[in-house]
């Protein structure tokens, strides 16, 4: 511990820096006590909350809210500017942090009509739902998004820095006093971890080993230009309305994955998500897959004549919350997808909502401790019962078996083809012997997969979902 | 109908995205740990393909779009020679439209 001891009083001048010339800040609501001494020193604050993604900024919204000295730390030049998902919010778990505010976020198009398509090299097979009430969701651009977010989490009296990689924690006999980011050490009571998939901090507060290659995604986007006229019509949307499709099987060469498509206002987010074990293991480049799914011709029509305009890439954890020995320890609770806090059940994808939803639980729990005036580990452990309680959370233990169900490879080079031949089947009228829909079913699986796996898969996807 | 969209080299497209340089190495690998590598995962598993083969493992770490899964699959299937860390902050890739 001496270690630390000459630093303790020391002055943290590279953050002091950013904090004096950061961006000019949003006023906050209320005045901020305080303020002048913070911008001199780093010290005072109660709680760090690493990595100003959704579930940071929700983290200290909610602290700061509540009157706690919060810090928020970014890494990328400002909130957003590392991160990338498909391309959809679901609105609820922002209604439940900002309440009517919620309607100020950056909000591309919500989303109406949602779609999944089956494909072979030259078939697809797609069904289509269009909801009465597009309001459930939206479509939005992560610059813009998470920026907009750690600004509201600004006006609620959170400090954010931006530009500062955390390096490690300041532990004391194990438990967590603080962090380090780069020359700097800011001791503080509590740490939230919100760094992502990498989760550099929950491994070394020794909560998270090494993820295994099937336990993550690798998913991709091409973000491609197209006037809004031309996508409505293209995808059948009254003005400023929103879609949202899933791609299986041909695009992702068989191997576990899909491809995503996402309606933005004057653009299209075109993206796959593959595992990393079945890239590594069948040696397949993983950026060739976006070719693959783009010259699909379902899709090529989609984006005829559009400009990709940026490429973007990210690793998504897919072990769920078990990715992580427990989500707490002393003087640190670990949310959003550095928890695992995120959900892929086949045919929804989120993260953005689940991430909110999981900051704020820990942002309760620290808020809980700090009036018991205890962040031991037994003190925190109220968080992994919010977790379980917490409606929104809730699903991830529900569908807790769906990982292990997707990994099953049948699903992306078996069964899409299957859907597909069987339409070919129904629909086709040749002058040729017509034979009833169910024995045209029958002679598709013939050679493709046993009667035993077929209705072992249906019966586990009927328990699993 | 037919025509073929316009491949997108990565070349092309990691063009489309923004990175500050970090002066401090935050990628390095021991590459002669690579030279006995059977699977040599993260050829493959890259989007930006930082790594490349061409007799020995060669990387540039520029265009790195800091996803972390190489350093995954190295570690698990491949022959734990990377060792990676975020770069410095402020440094790296930076998305607009992520």
């Amino acid at each position: 511990m001496g270690r630390w001891g000459d630093e303790r009083e020391r002055r943290c001048v590279a953050l002091t820096l950013h904090l004096r010339t950061d961006r000019p800040r949003a006023k906050p609501d209320k005045p901020r006590d305080g303020i002048k001494e913070r911008e001199l020193s780093l010290e005072g604050f109660e709680v760090a909350v690493v990595g100003a993604g959704p579930a940071g900024s929700a983290a200290a919204l909610t602290l700061a809210r509540e009157g706690v000295q919060v810090l928020l730390v970014e890494r990328g030049t400002f909130p957003g500017s590392k991160n990338v998902f498909g391309g959809r919010i679901y609105s609820y778990a922002l209604k439940r942090l900002l309440g009517e505010r919620w309607k100020d976020a950056p909000v591309e198009r919500f989303v109406r009509k949602e779609g999944i398509t089956f494909m072979t090299a030259d078939s697809s097979f797609s069904v289509e739902y269009e909801s009465k009430d597009p309001t459930g969701s939206f479509t939005s651009i992560r610059s813009k998004f998470d920026k907009w977010l750690a600004e509201e989490a600004e006006k609620a009296g959170a400090s954010l820095i931006t530009d500062s990689r955390v390096d490690d924690l300041v532990l004391e006999r194990g438990i967590v006093k603080g962090i380090i980011a780069g020359p700097d050490k800011i001791p503080t009571d509590a740490v939230i971890a919100c760094d992502g998939t990498t989760t550099n901090l929950a491994r070394k507060a020794g909560l998270a080993s090494m993820l295994e290659p099937r336990e993550v995604s690798i998913g991709m986007k091409d973000v491609i230009e197209l006037p809004a006229d031309k996508m409505e019509e293209r995808l059948g949307l009254e003005p400023e309305e929103g879609a949202a499709h899933v791609f299986v099987g041909e695009c992702s060469g068989g191997l576990r994955g899909g491809g995503f498509l996402y309606t933005n206002k004057d653009s299209l987010a075109l993206g796959m998500v593959v595992g990393a074990d079945d890239i590594s293991t069948k040696k397949v480049p993983s950026h060739t897959l976006m070719d693959r799914l783009r010259n699909h011709r379902k899709v090529r029509r989609l984006i005829r004549d559009g400009k990709t305009i940026e490429y973007d890439a990210h690793m998504i954890p897919e072990a769920g919350p078990k990715m992580l020995t427990r989500p707490y320890t002393g003087g640190m609770l670990v949310a959003g997808d550095a928890a695992g806090h995120l959900l892929n059940n086949g045919y929804t994808f989120r993260g953005v909502d689940m991430a909110i939803v999981s900051g704020i639980a820990a942002a309760q729990t620290i808020l809980e401790a700090r009036k018991r005036k205890d962040y031991s580990a037994q003190s925190l452990q109220t968080y992994e019962r919010r977790l379980r309680e917490e409606p929104a959370l809730k699903d991830m233990y529900t569908f807790s078996k769906v990982p292990r169900y997707l990994r099953n490879n049948r699903l992306y080079n078996v069964y899409p083809e299957l859907v597909c031949n069987a339409a070919e089947a129904i629909y086709r009228v040749d002058g040729n012997r017509k034979r009833k829909i169910y024995k045209e079913l029958r002679t598709q699986t013939k050679g493709k997969v046993s009667t035993i796996s077929l209705i072992r898969d249906l019966l586990a996807g009927a328990r699993t979902f | 109908m037919s025509e073929k969209q316009e491949e997108m080299s990565l070349d092309k497209r990691l063009a489309l995205v923004s990175f500050n340089k970090d002066s401090e190495p935050f990628i390095v690998v021991d590459t002669k740990l690579c030279q006995q590598c059977e699977r040599k995962p993260c050829l493959y598993i890259c989007p930006a393909q930082v790594y490349n083969w061409q007799d020995q493992l060669n990387y540039n770490t520029e265009g790195c779009m800091e996803t972390g899964a190489c350093l995954i699959v190295c570690h698990k299937i491949g022959a734990k020679a990377i060792s990676w860390k975020y770069p410095s902050g402020g440094k790296g890739v930076s998305f607009r439209l992520g």
